[in-house]
């Protein structure tokens, strides 16, 4: 796939393509590096990458804590922001990009400008794997990560986007990875959100089980495509003194080969 | 809403649960989704019976006046008695002024999640009627005093040694620690109970309103014996139990065991209409059917909540729910627990009392993939969390005025760029004191919430610094 | 709070408000099932219905008409059989099983008997009048000649199947069972997982099931 990259047609095509990042709140304040690395990989695969900086939040906290008034003033910064772009709007969360395809134009009356604003983002909105799957039609970066790897399937993401294999294939794809099965791939890690904060007594109870079955797994690293579930399992690693580590995709991706080179 | 329960504290039940209780539940629910995977990949359309299983149950519901009314002229006709009860209270009545009439003093019940919600058990007690649980997980939670911590499963909290000590103490029996041993023991303690009844008491799992038919599932047998050997049969159903015709059995009985406990058809499936049909029939000579709103009516005012409504209590949600497999069904405070719980109790009891059960859910969406009717699960947990936070038609907002000041407070720094960055940099200087190796290990309060479980990375706010000097690099 | 006169015209009313449905308004028609499965060869069926209980720990066996007596002997016996208790169907008069088990010496309670007799039966024989291959079910009936409590109070239940029981599917059984008042699905002997998931056979109902699919025509 990637010498399709480098080839003429190949990379005309790639130029064309603009792409908006859309950060995350959660991804901006504790993942600079993944950022970066997305950043990178996109510009390699000859995307054309833009940054709204007035961008926040989507909303997202606000509309699961039940304050939908709130979450919909931050729904309209959040569009204001991406409303006058174009291309793709890339994420590396999947459960804000969930927000955004399936609750954001609920938030707005049906008929409504904004209502036609919001769900013309939602299908401009992609997670990070899924636009280089499904847009890109690229599955191998020509990444290389001699570690054994095992994948943690963000609730959201799996249900939610219904992504259920594709980060796994690109998992499969990159040279010299082993990759493990995680005995509770679709089990929750704990995180959810606000639910974390309101019960954290629960919310322990699930992040140890989730650290617990990492572990078993033989893993060196554990992979997610969502920055709220990798704050809650690097947390929950560090608290249990694992020396297994929590990763993004990206971070893999971006690993060795051809794509680690900036 | 039922007086005589009070707000549920979600968290303060769910500190301290003894460990052996998500252990046990644990051992419970994996087994029944392992089997439960098994039947339902021998189904080739097991996709096409939820949707059909989701359509037909929604149907009834959306048609639910008409469909009672068929129900209750159809029960009438086959000679049974039908009654209407608003609340517990005057589902209470009903059946006590049933049993009074009969001058009924040992009462046989079947496991109903409809008896539950209302207290029977305590309301023929208090007149000294003795109502006997016979379902042996339930006979297991009466003898303890508690109520049933799974809709399928009511003792799965408790170990084989917790029960033999249970009947030990309490039957004065020697009760060894072994399943079978102490099924016999339940089996002979209540089979001269069976016989002695002069009425049975049952839920159903469906009613059928084409003929008046109550369908009523069970392994053990004790449902038939309740509904087969004494003189009156009374049966417990909210409304929302009706389902059409047969024809709709044929997709929602392959759905129920199925989702349930893993089995193609349970052990028993009884169909009865009325009571015996002549003098010469074997079975009870009375049938009463109470139909129970007891909030069931309010729920359906809200088109999202309403499907909550067309649940058939299988209890496959709660197998598959993270957060009631680490707490058990008591936290949940009610009857009804997990997902199906965190969704009913609210709307049954008001979000006053149970405020709380909404926000008991990652939201990870399990339950909704697995419920072979297909109900919304998290769908309609965002929608009671905002009735919650903010109210709606149906009820006024019962959130803390604190927490309301501070999501208005949150939106605005949200929704104003330049003071999202300001705060993300003041936040950024103020982790100093508390930062150890890139982990903020110890926050104050309320912050602790989340240090409690684990660390916070530290924050690192430099992707916006890196991007505009990237841009700057560019443009040279 | 006493029960009220009018909790039905309230409930009713508050179902429709909820709906906001007029009374009598239309009702949309049922949504589409799935059609039924189709039956199979009639020895397949019997197998799969055979298996189906084996799987479940009945007891399950197809039998010559002409060998029904020597079987019967042998579960008496094998199961300790003093009283037993039968329907009065033609089929099983047919079979000549009352007579059989006299002649084994085995106590013939009637199968309307009252509870303080009927409680020590061991054995009661049905004739099953619907039978369900693909989940290992047995459908009965109930009337004045087929009382319920035969194949629930005694501690053994032996179900003899004729050939014109199967059905392919529950849509055949409800569509023939519906307006006949009571219809019981008995699928596997009793049993419960309620402590520890351990699955235990023989909890309130019969601990034993004996299943015979008896060839010929003596049911007819």
């Amino acid at each position: 796939m990637l010498s399709a990259l480098t080839g003429d047609s190949g990379g005309r095509i790639r130029m064309a393509i603009k792409v908006q990042l859309f950060v995350t709140c959660l991804a901006e304040q504790f993942f600079p590096d993944m950022l970066e690395r997305m950043v990178g990989l996109l510009t390699r695969l000859g995307v054309e990458v833009r940054f709204p900086e007035e961008q926040t939040c989507c909303g997202q906290p606000f509309f699961n804590s039940g304050y939908q008034s709130q979450a919909r003033e931050v729904a309209r910064q959040w569009m204001r922001v991406f409303g006058p772009t174009e291309g793709f709007i890339v994420s590396p969360s999947g459960s804000c990009v969930e927000l955004v395809r399936h609750h954001m134009p609920g938030l707005f009356p049906a008929g409504s400008a904004e209502r036609r604003q919001a769900e013309d983002l939602a299908g401009r909105t992609r997670e990070f794997s899924e636009f280089l799957q499904q847009e890109l039609q690229v599955s191998d970066v020509g990444a290389r990560f001699p570690h054994k790897v095992t994948y943690h399937a963000s609730c959201h993401l799996l249900r939610g986007l219904g992504l259920h294999d594709g980060p796994k294939q690109m998992l499969k794809r990159v040279r010299d990875l082993d990759l493990v099965p995680l005995a509770s791939e679709e089990t929750c890690c704990g995180f959810g959100g606000v639910f974390s904060v309101i019960y954290p007594e629960v919310s322990k109870l699930m992040t140890e089980a989730k650290v617990r079955s990492i572990e078993e797994s033989g893993a060196e690293v554990v992979v997610a495509c969502d920055a709220g579930c990798l704050m809650n399992i690097a947390g929950g690693l560090q608290k249990s003194g694992s020396r297994v580590k929590a990763m993004h995709l990206i971070d893999v991706l971006a690993a060795g080969g051809d794509a680690g080179k900036k | 809403m039922d007086a005589t329960v009070k707000q549920i504290d979600f968290r303060r039940n769910t500190q301290g649960v003894p460990p052996n209780i998500p252990a046990s539940v644990q051992k419970a629910t994996g087994r029944f989704l392992g089997i439960r995977a098994g039947v339902v990949g021998q189904l080739p359309n097991w996709e096409e019976l939820r949707e059909a299983a989701h359509n037909i149950r929604l149907h009834a519901i959306n048609h639910l006046d008409h469909y009672l009314e068929m129900m209750e002229k159809r029960v009438t006709e086959a000679g049974g008695q039908v009654h209407w009860a608003r609340d517990s209270a005057e589902a209470g009545e009903i059946v006590l002024g049933i049993a009074r009439q009969h001058k009924v003093k040992a009462v046989v019940k079947s496991k109903s999640m409809a008896t539950e919600e209302i207290g029977l058990n305590h309301v023929l007690e208090a007149n000294g009627i003795h109502a006997l649980e016979t379902d042996l997980g339930e006979y297991i939670v009466q003898l303890a005093g508690t109520g049933p911590s799974h809709i399928i499963v009511p003792a799965v909290h408790l170990t084989k040694e917790d029960i033999a000590k249970l009947l030990t103490q309490k039957l004065g029996v020697e009760a060894p620690p072994d399943p079978f041993r102490l099924a016999e023991i339940a089996r002979q303690e209540l089979r001269q109970r069976f016989f002695a009844a002069d009425m049975g008491i049952s839920g159903a799992n469906f009613m059928v309103a084409e003929t008046g038919t109550l369908v009523i599932v069970s392994n053990e047998g004790n449902a038939r014996m309740c509904t087969t050997l004494p003189p009156v049969h009374v049966a417990v159903v909210g409304i929302d139990k009706i389902i059409p015709d047969w024809e709709s059995l044929t997709v929602l009985l392959r759905v129920l065991a199925r989702s349930a406990t893993g089995q193609k058809i349970t052990s028993y499936t009884s169909f009865i209409t009325g009571p015996r049909h002549s003098a010469g029939e074997h079975g009870p000579q009375e049938f009463h059917l109470v139909l129970l709103d007891n909030g069931r009516t309010r729920a359906l005012r809200d088109p999202v909540t309403r499907q909550t409504l067309i649940c058939i209590r299988c209890g496959a949600c709660l197998n598959v729910c993270p957060v009631y497999n680490h707490v058990g069904g008591h936290a949940y405070g009610w009857v009804y627990s997990g997902p199906i719980g965190a969704i009913l109790s609210p709307q049954l009891l008001g979000t006053k009392i149970a405020a709380d059960l909404p926000f008991a859910s990652s939201l990870c969406g399990a339950c909704a993939e697995i419920c072979p009717v297909k109900i919304p699960i998290p769908e309609i947990l965002l929608h009671l969390r905002h009735r919650v936070a903010e109210g709606d038609e149906q009820e006024a907002a019962v959130s803390p005025v604190l927490a309301r000041a501070a999501a208005r407070l949150g939106a605005m720094v949200y929704g104003t760029p330049w003071l999202y960055r300001l705060t993300l940099r003041v936040l950024e200087l103020a982790q100093a004191p508390f930062r150890r190796d890139g982990w903020l290990p110890r926050l104050p309060a309320p912050l602790n919430r989340w240090t409690m479980a684990r660390p916070f990375p530290a924050m690192d706010g430099r992707f916006r610094r890196w991007w505009a000097a990237r841009q700057r690099g560019k443009s040279q | 709070m006493a029960t009220r006169e009018n909790s039905r015209e309230v409930i009713l009313a508050d179902v429709r408000a909820g709906l906001g449905r007029a009374p009598g308004a239309p009702v949309a028609a049922r949504p589409a099932i799935p059609p039924p499965r189709a039956l199979g060869a009639p020895d397949q069926e019997i197998e799969r219905l055979l298996s189906e209980i084996a799987a479940l720990k009945g007891n399950a066996q197809r039998l010559a008409s002409a060998d029904v007596s020597t079987a019967l002997a042998d579960l008496v016996r094998a199961e300790n059989v003093r009283k037993a208790t039968q329907w009065s169907t033609a089929g099983l008069e047919r079979l000549g099983v009352t007579s059989c088990l006299r002649g084994l010496g085995v106590e013939i309670v009637p199968s309307d008997a009252g509870i303080k007799v009927f409680g020590d039966v061991d054995l009661g024989i049905t004739e099953a009048d619907f039978a369900l291959a693909e989940t290992g079910t047995l459908g009965l009936l109930s009337s004045p000649a087929k009382p319920r409590q035969v194949s629930l109070v005694p501690r053994i239940h032996l179900a003899i199947v004729p050939a014109r029981a199967f059905r392919a599917d529950m849509h055949q059984v409800f569509e023939e069972a519906k307006k006949q008042g009571y219809l019981v699905f008995i699928t596997g002997p009793s049993r419960t997982a309620d402590i520890e998931l351990t699955v235990t056979i023989g909890v309130h109902g019969p601990k034993v099931l004996y299943v015979w699919v008896v060839d010929g025509s003596w049911a007819e």
